[in-house]
């Protein structure tokens, strides 16, 4: 929400187009300064909406927002009194004048600073014409010293000639699920029950997960049915069921 | 010109940021009088028929360009679009640069909407910048740069308007409560005049 403020000399003199203020003071602050606009106009509810719900990224300090709540509150209280009225012989609620004066205490705080902000705004289009060194004399790069072509042609060479290192002797495990499932098959083809613990005997852990995987592939295709009689367990893997 | 004049005119040329006399002082070793005459020397001999100026901006003396020549220049280095600067970020500078230092939520507080995102916005376009922690809250303190000074053409943030000057008049505060605290009551109310 902005306003197109700049070059004015005072923000508090121009039309009112409610959807342009940015937040609660400066709406009210015009909107109270020109009888001409009834308050009853004044958006309370979407006022609320626009400074606390659409702004829930925005860090409020508890003290401010706390503050502003109670600013919003007597706002909508003003305007409950205006729309329904109060007969002059009622004793008025010091509690909502209280929180009225306190509203009336911040727009005067707040004025001086939207005037300033026009008094600004007119001064930076007054403004634009001079222009100043910009780089820091410390920040200014070295200056680039013309470059050797064949030195550059060298160090190329040289990265390209890098060989690869030799990873020969690294081992390598080497682990299959098809070998696992004709392993297994081939345990199978040998007695109708196998156990897992037993086919898996002494291999290490990533055989061990690829034998997993083997047998469940297995049971997944119906070639096998595993049971794990107790948690934890071995796994009976059962054939011969095609 | 003096040796000191033209000291001067080279040091206002190659520095970025405005030179005060003190700092003129401390770099060539001269007396502020003469530096004062060096100064004024300077400035004559960029008058009105020449391209630069001589400029007290931002707490100090300041070789810039004069304002004619803004559109060959920008073609040289553009001023971006971005440049301008919001109604918002208008009144956050005005907050800052009657008050600073001065915290974030005290900026939210005075202007009734959260400050964080346009402090940020500014400070990254360097017109605001940190200038310590707070004793008691221990929040950031933010002020007004040079380019902010530069850009406002400010001597410094005490060359800014009187802030009384923008108050509100008597009868302006006077409508305004009477209109804040006498609404909605019928008849003779308490009407809170004063």
């Amino acid at each position: 929400m902005s306003r197109a403020r700049s070059g004015t000399p005072d923000p508090l003199g121009q039309d009112v187009d409610l959807d342009l203020f940015e937040g609660p003071l400066d709406l009210l602050l015009t909107l109270v300064l020109r009888e001409e606009i009834d308050l009853l106009e004044l958006p309370v509810a979407a006022l609320v909406r626009s400074v606390l719900g659409e702004r829930e990224e925005a860090r409020w300090d508890l003290e401010t927002i706390s503050e502003l709540i109670v600013l919003l509150s007597a706002l909508a209280e003003l305007k409950a009194r205006i729309m329904l009225g109060e007969p002059a012989d009622e004793e008025p609620d010091p509690d909502a004048i209280e929180a009225r004066e306190r509203l009336a205490a911040r727009l005067i705080a707040y004025a001086p600073f939207a005037r300033a902000a026009a008094w600004l705004g007119a001064r930076d289009s007054a403004c634009r014409g001079p222009r100043y060194r910009r780089v820091p004399v410390d920040g200014m790069p070295p200056p680039v010293e013309p470059g050797d072509p064949e030195a550059l042609r060298a160090a190329m060479e040289a990265l390209l000639a890098f060989e690869q290192p030799s990873v020969a002797h690294l081992d390598r495990q080497r682990a299959s699920v098809p070998e696992a499932i004709e392993r297994l098959r081939d345990a199978l083809a040998r007695g109708s029950e196998v156990s897992f613990e037993r086919h898996i005997g002494g291999r290490g852990p990533i055989e061990e997960a690829v034998a997993l995987l083997a047998a469940l592939e297995l049971s997944r295709v119906g070639e096998a049915r595993l049971d794990q009689p107790r948690p934890l367990g071995d796994i009976l893997i059962r054939g011969g069921l095609r | 010109m003096t040796a000191l004049a033209r000291a001067v005119e080279a040091l206002l040329f190659l520095s970025p940021e405005p030179l005060s006399v003190g700092v003129l002082a401390e770099l060539t070793g001269a007396g502020e009088l003469d530096l004062d005459a060096a100064i004024a020397e300077v400035a004559a001999r960029h008058g009105e028929g020449t391209g630069i100026e001589v400029a007290e901006v931002a707490g100090g003396w300041a070789l810039r360009t004069r304002a004619q020549l803004a559109e060959v220049l920008d073609r040289l280095r553009d001023r971006p679009p971005e440049d301008t600067l919001s109604p918002a970020a208008l009144e956050t500078l005005a907050v800052v640069g009657y008050l600073e230092p001065v915290t974030r939520p005290e900026i939210s507080r005075l202007r009734g909407v959260a400050a964080d995102h346009m402090v940020s916005a500014l400070v990254e376009r360097g017109l605001l910048e940190e200038a310590g922690r707070d004793g008691a809250a221990g929040a950031v303190l933010y002020r007004t740069t040079t380019a902010m000074q530069q850009r406002f053409e400010l001597k410094g943030t005490e060359d800014l308007p009187p802030v009384e000057s923008f108050q509100l008049t008597g009868e302006e505060a006077g409508a305004l409560k009477r209109r804040l605290l006498g609404g909605g009551h019928l008849g003779d109310g308490p009407q809170g005049d004063g």
